[in-house]
């Protein structure tokens, strides 16, 4: 689970930008699963101390590859931007639990800003000639979604659907309200019929052709945008899984320092580890403000 | 090659190796176990148990630092029947000496506590946690008033016969105090340091980052003030000393040892390098066959000469 890889590419998505692209070659790509994560060792010295979490947006099994895209926030990300293709990184990894594949029915993917990008790998993983992917996306602006959705999504020859808090691309507003519009039918009916019954994205299998849809859920991104989007969701009796970020120490987990708070099937609180029981949650159980 | 003898003895507690893993930077052994095999190590020291299951602080948990990290858990742990029913029988297939980090709120507590861990397991010692930093009550309480500390041991000692290991606070006046308190109260070993209490304030929210606000600050940043305890507490007790604070190389290990340790523990630099401890049983190894030890014992102290 401790591998060096060999970096093939590590650049900026667009000249100046602080979003990078970092392919790394090595063992991880034979078993990584969407939704799943590496723990990177950023330099050698001892300030940053820890290694850095990124998920995993796509994997070549045949090329031995995988790809992970990162925006530079910090110290540890700005010394990951001076890696240098053939040079290697100390990687633990592929690591989590991720995301279940359907196997058809639809699949909506919702994405706040780069919460697009361990989306990407799900996105990669369905077969597309069974199962119907569209991707809401919400982002800052035009120049974040064009520089990211240019190197991601926008080849892909996938349904999407963009909002921008400013209006400068596509629909001026938040990605729930994309969510609302493409949910309307199930809220709709919703309103009529009452709760349905959805018991997790195994109810996806059965199939979607004819009267109501099969729809099942990705989301990642904000804390405030997943709640959101998760609440619209199980309203509209759509099940959905969410990847959830928080800060991590180990990677593996040991330590407990990224705790996240889930309800059990016996409706009693109980922590989890984002490292190792998530990132991949169901959006049911999140607990979203921290009961104490 | 000569072979270098790596036997440690820390009073009744005979160890095949100086190295050891610091509580809860350890889970209970399994998260490791995919790296290579903790049985080789010395023993390792699994999470600190409370008499009820704890859920723990609220995230952020962990913050990073210059050289290190603040952790504020606040011992979350499954609680001690759920880790006699399940943890203990895992720790048993690990096949290795565990350390069992024992932490309370009350004197009740840690009578519980000792009274219920089986002297016939795995089990090789308890740590007497009297030094968590990340809970209100208890923990720390014990940890800064000498004579609290005392009674701790003391009603500790009344109910076990596995070895007692004391850690130590190191955010008190005066380490050496402690120590004394400690020895006086029953305890076969010391091991120091805990960590060390800090916190950090978020530029962008003006807020503290940690959800418990204060917290632990442990990894290389902290090595020299446990260097220093280390030193000091040797001269003034005559119990065996498991050194730790910030160690991430053999370097940083035996400069613990030449300070007075039998025998160090590795923490925060799990995190970093999971191979670590590994490593550094390697590198104690060659240093002694480098230097002419035959055993690494030979080394503890030397820096009082």
């Amino acid at each position: 689970m401790l591998h060096r890889e060999t970096v093939i590419e590590n650049r900026p998505l667009a000249p100046g930008s602080d979003l990078y692209r970092l392919v790394l070659k090595g063992a991880v790509a034979a078993t990584a699963q969407p939704g799943q994560f590496v723990h990177l060792q950023v330099g050698v010295a001892t300030d940053p101390l820890l290694r850095r979490p990124i998920s995993i947006a796509g994997s070549d099994r045949a090329k031995g590859e995988v790809t992970l895209f990162y925006r530079v926030a910090g110290r540890g990300t700005a010394l990951l931007t001076r890696v240098r293709a053939e040079e290697s990184l100390s990687v633990i990894g592929p690591v989590g639990k991720g995301f279940t594949v359907p196997a058809a029915g639809e699949l909506l993917l919702v994405a706040g800003g780069i919460g697009l990008f361990p989306l990407l790998a799900l996105a990669a993983a369905v077969d597309r000639s069974r199962v119907k992917v569209k991707v809401l996306w919400g982002g800052e602006n035009r120049s974040f979604l064009e520089t990211v959705g240019r190197a991601t999504l926008f080849p892909l020859g996938m349904d999407y659907a963009v909002a921008t808090l400013d209006g400068s691309m596509g629909h001026r507003g938040m990605v729930t309200d994309l969510l609302r519009a493409e949910l309307s039918a199930e809220l709709f009916r919703k309103g009529e019929t009452g709760p349905q019954n959805v018991a997790g994205m195994a109810a996806v299998a059965g199939g979607g052709r004819g009267g109501q849809r099969v729809i099942a859920a990705a989301a990642c991104g904000p804390k405030g945008m997943l709640q959101a989007v998760t609440g619209l969701l199980l309203h509209a009796g759509v099940p959905v899984e969410v990847s959830l970020e928080e800060r991590m120490a180990c990677g593996v987990g040991a330590c407990l320092g990224c705790a996240c708070t889930v309800r059990t099937a016996d409706g009693a609180l109980a922590r989890k580890r984002v490292c190792r029981d998530g990132p991949v949650f169901d959006g049911k159980e999140v607990v979203w403000v921290d009961q104490d | 090659m000569t072979k270098i003898d790596l036997t440690t003895r820390l009073g009744s507690l005979q160890l095949k190796n100086p190295v050891l893993t610091a509580s809860g930077t350890y889970g209970f052994g399994e998260e490791y176990k995919a790296f290579y095999d903790p049985s080789l190590l010395g023993a390792i020291t699994v999470k600190g148990i409370t008499p009820l299951p704890r859920r723990g602080n609220p995230a952020p948990r962990v913050a990073e630092t210059p050289s290190g990290m603040l952790n504020a858990v606040g011992l979350e742990n499954p609680g001690l029947e759920a880790f006699l029913a399940t943890h203990l029988p895992k720790l048993e297939k690990l096949n290795t000496p565990v350390i069992v980090n024992i932490s309370g709120f009350s004197l009740d507590d840690y009578r519980l506590l000792a009274a219920s861990m089986p002297e016939d397991s795995c089990i090789a010692a308890l740590e007497v946690n009297i030094s968590c930093p990340n809970i209100k009550g208890g923990g720390l309480a014990f940890g800064t008033d000498p004579r609290s500390a005392e009674e701790v041991l003391k009603i500790t000692r009344r109910h076990t016969r596995l070895p007692l290991i004391a850690k130590l606070s190191p955010n008190v006046t005066d380490i050496v105090v402690m120590a004394k308190a400690v020895e006086n109260g029953g305890a076969d070993i010391i091991s120091l340091i805990n960590t060390l209490l800090g916190m950090r304030i978020d530029l962008k929210t003006g807020r503290p980052v940690l959800g418990n606000i204060m917290g632990g600050l442990s990894g290389p940043a902290v090595l020299p003030v446990a260097v220093r305890m280390v030193y000091q507490v040797y001269q003034a007790v005559k119990l065996p000393i498991i050194g730790m604070g910030g160690i991430s190389s053999w370097q940083d290990a035996v400069e613990f040892m030449l300070a007075g340790a039998a025998a160090v523990g590795v923490g925060t630099a799990n995190f970093v390098n999971p191979m670590a401890p590994l490593e550094i049983l390697r590198g104690l190894e060659t240093y002694c066959r480098e230097q002419g030890y035959g055993a690494v014992r030979e080394i503890v102290g030397l820096a009082h000469r």
